[in-house]
């Protein structure tokens, strides 16, 4: 109880002070802010799954994309406060139809699949987005910076509590048998195929609430950009830089990133890669258990 | 429609296609099957081969075929470079295979967002092509031009020499000995080690070699390796893992099959149909390449 209690407490604070923080330090810090915000909300709905099962999705962007294509083609029809949750609803639905055959891939072969998988929406998406002659599409009167940032924010909190509540609950325990050894968590009854297509939805719904906002933040949608496999590698490279343990874990590793892409971005985005590159290599070496994992070792 | 579809000219494209796609199936054989390295920077290497062949075109203006042995050196190098400073150890620590393959999937993502930035931060990324061999050959109908006619010739050599290697030389029967049963090719004196590290080598050679040849016929960008590192991984789940023969039939289905969906549809049909093939080939072998491999 005291624990659930000062989970609450922090993420609440944290949520508040990069929303007022990033309002008041100015138009360029409100703009990290709804970056951190943005990879802390991905990062901890794709821990969510991943983390807790060990099934590692490369495939994480589609949510995002549906997402926010969901939001671009119907902007003009409903208000923006619909579409949000509509776009994760689609993310959602989706992987609730690709999880059954999805997820009886195994290990690395699950990894390269879901990537596999991602790039065939892509390329899916782009052709018939190409038939239907939009090369790329605008959005006209879009909502303001803080109120998406507002949203970013309470998106980011949400899928910190999430991950935190189900990683501690009795399906979360499931999944995290299934990740220890499916065949003995079959075994002792927990339903294994329902509960990681249940986690696998679940952890698609926030960052397609996500791809909705950011399509709102950026105002135009172009296929290629939106459905990027970097925003999948981003994701998985800060959850292992973080280290997948808890919900601090995404948290961290998304504040490592978002650090490393202001300082570098500036001086050239391919900068940038290459040290994602190189610090995804030096953790996997030499801290497997990422960020949280150091922590650990020193408080203990 | 019939009669442009079973012409020689489309089934000339697929062979030259196909004889890549089998190289660069090859390589990803090599290297998965000796040490269950999952490499998802394969295609990587094809690139960095590819930029080899097109600034010794550029600087020397000598034909590309010349530097063939360089190109091999330098990614059979590159292949060294990474056994020795990240897989070695790793490998001798006799983990499971579930996490070597874990582990070398993420190593080598890491390894495929560097080798693709560092070639776009010091060159750009705008593609780039040079015409070399260009002039067209003519056979009846069939209208070639001299750049595939020598990356057919080149890649063909190429799988034929290697597949006498592994099956006639006591190393290339090593070779297939560590893939069939790791285990007991210890057991029975096999240098672990040393068949590890030729593997490597010449599996990154090939799939440098593969971008060489493929520089003289198609454009040259830091980011063109994600289609054959998928390609490659269609070759071995369909072909069979440690199957090379199966690899070199798998890579010329898949060829068949790409260029005939991009004369029937349209060019986008062509990343729709391997990511498809890709997907599928996944779903239906759910336990991945290695029951291929026991079977075959």
């Amino acid at each position: 109880m005291r624990n659930t209690l000062s989970i609450l407490g922090v993420t609440l604070a944290f949520g508040l002070a990069l929303y007022f923080g990033g309002i008041a330090a100015g138009p360029y810090w409100q703009l990290v802010a709804l970056n951190l915000a943005m990879w802390i909300a991905l990062t901890q709905s794709w821990s969510l799954f991943s983390g807790l099962t060990g099934y590692v999705s490369l495939g994480h962007v589609v949510a995002y994309g549906l997402g926010a294509y969901t939001m671009v083609i119907l902007f003009r029809e409903w208000p923006v406060w619909v579409l949000i949750p509509l776009g994760g609803a689609v993310a959602g639905l989706f992987a609730l139809i690709v999880a059954l055959p999805v997820l009886r891939v195994r290990g690395p072969y699950f990894v390269i699949l879901t990537f596999g998988l991602a790039e065939l929406v892509k390329f899916v998406l782009l052709a018939v987005e190409t038939a239907l002659g939009q090369s790329s599409r605008l959005m006209f009167g879009a909502p303001g910076a803080q109120t998406l940032l507002a949203w970013m924010v309470a998106l980011a909190a949400l899928a910190t509590l999430l991950r935190h509540f189900v990683g501690v609950s009795v399906f979360g325990r499931g999944l995290i048998a299934i990740r220890e050894d499916e065949t003995a968590a079959e075994t002792i009854g927990i339903p294994i195929s329902r509960y990681k297509a249940l986690a696998f939805a679940l952890s698609a719904v926030i960052p397609g609430m996500v791809g909705a906002v950011m399509a709102l933040r950026s105002t135009y949608f172009e296929v290629l950009q939106v459905f990027s496999p970097t925003i999948s590698f981003t994701i998985v490279t800060m959850a292992i830089i973080g280290g997948a343990g808890d919900a601090r874990g995404p948290v961290l590793g998304a504040l490592f990133l978002v650090a490393l892409s202001e300082i570098l971005r500036g001086v050239s985005p391919q900068l940038y890669l290459i040290f994602l590159g190189i610090s995804l290599i030096g953790f996997v070496l030499f801290a497997p258990n990422g960020l949280t994992g150091l922590l650990r070792r020193k408080s203990s | 429609m019939l009669d442009s579809l079973l012409s020689a000219q489309l089934l000339f494209a697929a062979a030259v296609l196909g004889s890549i796609y089998a190289l660069v199936g090859l390589g990803l054989n090599l290297v998965y099957g000796t040490m269950r390295l999952l490499n998802i920077a394969h295609g990587d290497i094809l690139m960095i081969g590819a930029f080899s062949a097109y600034w010794w075109f550029t600087l020397t203006g000598l034909s590309p075929l010349i530097a063939l042995p360089l190109v091999a050196a330098i990614g059979a190098g590159l292949g060294l470079a990474l056994y020795f400073g990240l897989f070695r150890r790793q490998l001798a620590q006799g983990l499971p295979p579930a996490a070597i393959e874990a582990r070398s999937l993420l190593l080598f993502f890491g390894v495929s967002v560097v080798l693709q930035n560092v070639v776009a931060f010091f060159f750009s990324s705008t593609p780039r092509a040079y015409r070399h061999l260009d002039e067209v050959v003519r056979i009846g109908d069939l209208a070639m031009t001299g750049n595939r006619i020598a990356a057919l010739v080149v890649a063909v050599t190429l799988l034929a020499g290697m597949l006498v290697f592994l099956n006639r030389s006591l190393f290339g029967i090593e070779i297939r000995a560590l893939i069939q049963h790791r285990e007991a090719a210890r057991v029975v004196g096999i240098n672990v080690d040393r068949v590890q590290m030729v593997a490597i080598a010449l599996g990154f050679a090939a799939a440098a070699i593969a971008g060489a040849l493929l520089s003289m016929t198609e454009q040259t960008s830091p980011f063109m390796g994600f289609r054959f590192t998928i390609a490659a991984f269609v070759v071995i789940i369909l072909g069979g893992l440690g199957n090379i023969r199966g690899g070199i039939i798998a890579g010329m289905l898949l060829a068949v099959i790409e260029i005939y969906a991009v004369t029937i549809f349209s060019a986008e049909a062509r990343s729709i149909l391997i990511y498809g093939a890709f997907v599928a080939a996944l779903l239906i072998r759910p336990q991945g390449l290695i029951g291929f491999g026991k079977r075959g």
